[in-house]
Formats: structure tokens, sequence, C-alpha cells
């Protein structure tokens, strides 16, 4: 495709610059003037935030430093270590949002017809899917930098050479995942990439667990061989160290600046300049034509498995009307005492989920991450032998369960009905009537759930060695969290709908979605600090304590004002519901 | 003018377009038929540039869209059926938009553009947020954003959809107005009054091939069929007639 830079408009990039910053501006209006509250809530949540990891990033800092000899060492390492992990964060989150952002968005293929060349497009495109992809960086490491910073009692001068470097950062990871997103959309359907992909991937996944496998430590070790200990676990991080990752300059530059190092912090800062330079001119200048081509590819693609002849010919020798049941009919079917209407209803719902892979991705991931993490309590389970361990961290096992039930009972629970606005013409007008749609949703979305989270902290549970009443106490705990967080997204769902939107993500970020997840969260915090200050097993350290019976009272009182009265509420505002 | 030769496109094993050779000149009224899934959004998807073609060239005013896409798409507009618009802008700062993107000064955009939304009954509406407007009203919008740029050749897919009589009537009023000032019009439709009202010519595109091209008369005729266009296009694209009636070329 030959490159025109005459027909286009000359300021193509400012017009398109201009269209969009207008249109951020007036959400966040839009915001604004919707509800005070949530403005005020979002601030409040962001100043806390900020406050409270600010905090504890000091204390963290404060502990690591104490250690006899050790305390600028093992802090260093703390810091290339979280600029490595935030590097590979950052690249899959460029990739992600690079990929949907270029191939998938409705405005890039409207920009593709105009008299715009692609280069233009793809640099506006890529602006802001880097912004998309790192503002949460940028949230993230504000407070840790400036308890590092203070700690370090550096002056005014590392907070801006540190603000700098950080914008030159993350360009590296937002060009090589958008590189990574045109690679992806321009040969996804290529045999050879798919082979190399997957065997990539599987060589990865081999090599961090054959890398990361945990090493035994006991107590004896940590009592007489402390430094052989350390040794080992610094040995494991090295890879955060390799001179040519973009973290290692980074975070060089900030420790060796902290350190009044300048000269050192100089070179480091200066490498990552120049390779900042020379890609983002890359980017900016040879990356529209592949772009194009890519868009191109994306939109021409029958299938990704097409070229695989054999899939082929099996799909082949299915196609044709089939009018059976199918297998989710056939185990919504098993619970026979369900009207028919309500099991269609159910079938409907769990078809629609199935078929939306970014919704059950975000969910596996998110609880896969969860369910690696407790599969790995084993590997230290011998040093958790002191009850105070073990007390605490089942109850922030239960924290981290709920937290991660609160974030998908919001972003999957709480849309729910607003999702049926548009199809309110046949589920609304049909016998079945909107109380027991919305009756049928609360109680799959609660059943599906709890065996989710009661599984993952029954698991924990015996991973930590408790005994089987223990057990059973925390599913018990998990499965009353459970029903009331899904009573109070269903709830909140059907007082605030929002039948305009199509998009979940979309309905979640207004008022009821924001305030759904506050009091999800805020329940959580009460919920586990009572529960963890009450408990009949609470080893006898210091600190308040509080009576068990008064604790329970509490927590199933609270906890059944949360999952019944939104519904109770929301069901009324059915009765009048005006569409 | 819009130039299609031995165009092509396959997704994997199925042929979308399999082979259309077309040549619309200058200041027609073209309208493209066809049954559901029979290639025609896929066409003018190509045309447009937002897919390659598989086989085959296609020329808009005479460049070809592939090798020289800016001149092409600088002298040409596109609708979709359901167009993108920038929810958070107002009418008018979108149809500011698209001017400018088409290199048109400002005193350009500014008369043209309020001519048109006066045109199209947009005054009321010209100020406000385009995510409160009726489908009808965007659709209204879109179309004066793309005729904005007096664009040689005009492609639309479904562009009756959502609107009401009236503005449908002013549509298409204006539509046969530029064409008689030489803009080509590529019109794909499932309305055939629209198309036997308001094309100078009437493709039907099946199974991936332009089956049959001329005025409504020579489709009547191609079809065997002396009813209206409805009978022509239902006898052309029934399952057992597979046999392709449009002449060589297909070319005016």
């Amino acid at each position: 495709m030959k490159a025109s830079g005459t027909i286009e408009a000359p300021n193509a990039f400012g017009v398109l610059a201009r269209a969009n910053l207008l249109q951020v501006w007036r959400r966040i209006l839009a915001i604004r003037s919707q509800s005070r509250l949530l403005t005020s809530l979002i601030g409040v949540f962001i100043i806390g935030y900020w406050v409270l990891s600010f905090l504890l990033f000091q204390k963290a800092l404060k502990f690591a430093g104490a250690f006899p000899g050790l305390g600028t060492l093992l802090i260093e390492r703390m810091i290339y270590l979280l600029f490595a992990f935030l590097f590979a964060l950052l690249l899959i989150s460029n990739l992600l949002i690079g990929y949907t952002n270029l191939f998938r968005n409705r405005e890039t293929a409207h920009l593709l017809c105009l008299p715009v060349s692609p280069q233009t497009i793809y640099r506006w495109k890529f602006m802001e899917s880097t912004l998309l992809a790192s503002w949460a960086f940028l949230f993230l490491v504000i407070p840790l930098l400036a308890a590092f910073g203070i700690e370090q009692g550096a002056g005014p001068g590392f907070y801006i050479v540190t603000t700098l470097a950080i914008f030159l950062f993350i360009v590296l990871p937002a060009v090589a995942g958008s590189a990574g997103a045109i690679l992806i959309a321009r040969f996804l359907d290529r045999r050879l990439f798919q082979v190399l992909t997957v065997g990539i991937a599987i060589a990865l996944i081999g090599g961090i667990a054959i890398g990361m496998k945990p090493d035994e430590v006991t107590d004896q070790m940590l009592e007489t061989r402390v430094l052989v200990v350390l040794d080992r676990l610094l040995a494991n991080t090295r890879l955060a160290l390799f001179p040519f990752l973009p973290s290692y300059w980074l975070s060089s530059g900030v420790l060796q600046w902290a350190e009044g190092a300048r000269s050192a912090a100089g070179f480091f800062l200066g490498v990552l300049v120049s390779y900042v330079l020379f890609f983002g001119t890359l980017a900016f200048t040879r990356f529209g034509v592949p772009f194009y081509e890519a868009a191109s590819a994306v939109r021409s693609r029958s299938s990704v498995l097409g070229r695989w002849k054999f899939l082929q010919r099996g799909l082949l020798r299915n196609r044709g009307p089939s009018y059976r049941r199918g297998p989710i009919e056939g185990i919504v079917g098993w619970f026979f005492w369900l009207p028919s209407d309500v099991r269609s209803v159910l079938v409907k719902d769990i078809r629609i989920f199935w078929r939306d892979t970014t919704q059950w991705g975000q969910s596996l991931m998110l609880f896969g991450l969860l369910g690696v993490y407790i599969l790995n309590l084993r590997h230290f389970s011998s040093q958790l032998n002191n009850p105070f361990w073990i007390h605490l961290v089942s109850y922030l096992n239960l924290g981290a369960c709920s937290l991660n039930l609160a974030t998908l009972t919001t972003r999957f629970v709480y849309p729910q009905f607003s999702l049926e606005g548009k199809r309110l013409w046949i589920v609304g007008m049909a016998p079945l009537g909107l109380t027991r749609v919305v009756r049928a949703k609360y109680w799959l979305g609660t059943v599906t759930s709890l065996g989710i989270t009661v599984g993952l902290v029954s698991l924990s549970s015996y991973m930590l060695k408790m005994p089987p009443t223990r057990i059973a106490f925390f599913a018990f705990v998990i499965g009353v969290m459970t029903m009331t967080l899904n009573g109070l997204a269903m709830g909140l769902g059907t007082l605030y709908p929002n039948f305009k939107e199509d998009n979940p993500s979309k309905i979640v970020s207004g008022f009821g979605g924001t305030f759904c997840l506050v009091l999800s969260f805020l329940y959580i915090v009460f919920s586990v600090v009572i529960l963890a200050l009450g408990s009949p097993w609470r080893p006898t350290v210091q600190g308040p304590a509080l009576a068990t019976g008064l604790v329970w009272g509490l927590f199933l009182g609270v906890s059944f004002l949360l999952g019944w009265l939104p519904g109770r509420l929301g069901k009324r505002q059915l009765r009048g519901l005006e569409i | 003018m819009i130039e299609l030769v031995g165009l092509k496109k396959s997704f994997g094993d199925l042929k979308a377009v399999n082979g259309i050779d077309l040549l619309v000149p200058k200041g027609e009224f073209f309208a493209v038929l066809g049954p559901n899934a029979a290639g025609k959004t896929t066409t003018i998807k190509m045309i447009a540039g937002l897919m390659k073609p598989s086989a085959g060239t296609i020329k808009v005013a005479g460049f070809n869209v592939q090798d020289e896409p800016l001149e092409a798409r600088s002298r040409m507009a596109y609708v979709p059926d359901f167009p993108f618009l920038y929810d958070k802008l107002t009418a008018w700062e979108f149809i500011v938009f698209t001017g400018e993107i088409f290199r048109m000064g400002r005193s350009e955009i500014d008369s043209k553009g309020r001519e048109l939304a006066e045109r199209f009954h947009l005054q009321d509406f010209i100020n406000k947020p385009i995510e409160g407007l009726s489908h009808g009203t965007r659709q209204r919008v879109a179309i004066v954003s793309a005729l904005l740029h007096d664009p040689e050749v005009f492609v639309i897919d479904e562009p009756m959809v959502g609107l009401d009589p009236q503005h449908a009537r002013i549509v298409k009023d204006v539509l046969k107005e530029r064409t008689m000032t030489g803009m080509t019009v590529f019109l794909s439709t499932h309305q055939l009054s629209v198309a036997e009202e308001m094309a100078d010519r009437i493709g039907i595109i099946h199974q991936g091939q332009l089956i049959a091209v001329g005025d409504r008369e020579e489709l009547r005729q191609l079809s065997g069929n002396d009813g209206a266009l409805e009978s022509a296009f239902l006898t052309l694209t029934s399952e057992d007639s597979q046999e392709v009636v449009a002449e060589p070329g297909a070319s005016s």
C-alpha cells in the first residue's frame, strides 16, 4: 500500500485527538452531573487507597530496611522485582488492550474508511491504548515511590526524575504489546504461528514451574541458617536483575538517584531514553502499514482454526440443521421441579455467559490465580505451625476469596437485569413476570458462585491442615457471604437499571455499580475483621477480643440486611417499572 | 465511478464474493440486491477499503482502492447500516469533525453543513449529544456528514433503516439530485421498492456472484417474469436458478 501524505488532512491527528478528548471531557462531566455521591465515593477511594498503600509501603520498607546488614539489599531487590512484575503486567495489558482497540473497535473501522492514513490512525490508537493499559500502573506506583523517596530522604529532584523515567518506561511495553497485537492479528490463523505460540507458552509455563520450584525451608534453617535461606531466596529472584530488562534500567536509575549516584542514574536513564526513542520512533513511523494489513486480515478471517483441514472436515460433517436439545438444556432439565419458563431463562443465561468468552475468561483468571495460590499453601504449610499465623492466613484467605467474589458479582450479577432491558419485549411480556426472572438470575448466580467459593475456602482450610469443624465453619461463612454478595448485586442492579447500554462493563461503571462494589468491599472488611476478632479459635495475643455470640449476631444480621433489603426495594420498583 | 474487476473474497473455504465484474459509471444510481449472506456487505466493505480482496481489483473515481487508498477514500463516502458516531459529541461537532478530516475549510464546513442540516431537518438536534438521538436522527447525521465533502462516489448500506417516510423521501431526493450533478451512488438494500424507484440499474448478487444486472425492464426479461421486481428477484435468486444470467463483464 502506498503511503500518501498529501491527501490526508494536514492536522488529521489533531482533529482525531480533539474529538476524542472532547468525548472524554464530556464523560467526566457526565459522571459529575450524574451523581455527586459517586464522584465523592471515587475521590474518597482514590485518596484512601493512596494513603493506605503509602503507609503500608512505608512500613514494609522500614521493616525490610531494619534487617541487620541486609536491609538495603532487600529493599533494592524488592524494587527490582516489583518493576519486573509490573513490566510483565504492562506487557500483557498492552497486548490485550492494544488488540481490542486496534482490531475490535468501531471507531477504528470508521476511521479506516476516511482519508486518514493508517499510520495516523495507528498513532492515535497506540496512544489511547497505552494510556488505557498503563493508568493502573501509574496509580499503583505513586504511593510506593513516594514512600521510598521519603524513606531514603530523597530531595525534590528524585520525584521529578522518577516521574519522567516512569513515563518513558511505559512506552516500551506499550510498543512491544502493540507489536504483539499486530502480529497476533495478522498471523493468528496461520498454523505455524499457532504451533509456535503454543510451544512458547508451554516452554514458558514449564520454565516458570521449574525455575520457581519452591525450596523446602524448615524452622531449624530459619533459626540457624538464615543467611543461607536468604541467599537462596535472592538467587531465585535474579531474573529481575537481567540487564536487558527495561525494568532493570528503571529500577537502577531510581535506586541510584535516591542514593545520590547521579552519573550512574544518568547512565541507566540514558539507556531507557535511547530505547524509548528508537522503538517509539519505529512505532510512530513504521507500524501503520502492518497495522492496516492486520486489520484487513482480521476482517477477512472466517475461523482461527480454518487452516486445520481435519478440524474443518469434522465441522463440515456436523454441519446441517439440528433441532436436538443441547447439553445445557439437558443439565437444567434435571431440575424438574422448576417451572419450564424459569428453566428456559436459566438455559438462556448460561448459554450467553458461556459463549461470551471474555466473561468466563476473566472469572477463570481471577479464581484460577486464587486456586494456584491456595494449592501453593502446601509448600509453606510446614512453617505454619504457629496458631497466630494459621488464624491470620485463614481469615486472609476468606477475605481474598470474598473480594474476588465481590468483583465478580459486581461485574456479572449486577448488570444482569439491565442487560435484560432490550430483551424485555420477550422476557418482560412473558407470563413468567420480572420478579421471577430476577429471582431465577439470583439463584443461578448464587448456586454457581457457591460451588466455587465454598470449594476454594474449604481447600485453603484443608491446605492449612485445619480440623473438619473449622473447615465447616469457613465453608458456612463463605456460603453466607456468597448469598449476601449475590443478593446485594442483584438487588442494586434492579434498583439502578440502565436499559440503554449493551456493554456490561459500562453498566457497572455507573452509580449503582460503583455503589455495589463499595458496599461489597465494606461488608467484606467488616465481616472478616469481626469474625477474626470474635473467633472461638483466636490465639491469645494482644488486641481487642469480641464475644463470639455478639459477632455471629452482627455478621448474620448485616449479611441478611445487605442481601435482602436491596432485593426487596428492587422488587417494589419492578411493580411500577416503566421502560 | 466504480470499477470492480474479477473481485473475489474468501473466508476460509467459503467464497463470499466469487468473481464480480462491474462498472458503475459516473452519475449512475446503482442498487445492489440479494438474499441474506449473498455477499453484498462484503463487496461494499471491499469498496470502502475495510477488507482486502482475495483477488481482483477495485477502482473508485479512477483510483485503485488497494494501491492508492487515500486518494480513493478522499473522493468517496461510505455509510454502513449501523454507522459509528462519537456518542459524546453533538451532531454539529461530528459534522465539523468529518469535514476537517476531509480537509475542508471551516467556512466551507459551516455553509455546506448548515445547508445539509436544514435539508435533513436536523436544526433542532444539531447541538444535542449524539447519544440522546433516535436511530433515525443518527442515521441522518451520518448521511449529512458523508455528503458534506461532495463525494464523487457514495456507498451506502441499507440507508432507509430507522428513517420515517418523510426523511426517507429527503434522502432519496438528495441522492437523486446528487447523481444529476455527477455523484455515483452504490446502494445496498433489501427494500426492493427503493431500488425500483431510485436506481438507474440494479444488480442482483447471489451466492457471491453478480447473477443479473440491468434496469427494471431488463431484469424482468432476464427472469422471464412479467410481474413486479419482487417476482423477478425471487425467480432469479431461487435455489433452482443456478444459472448465472448476467452478461459477461456486466459493464455499463
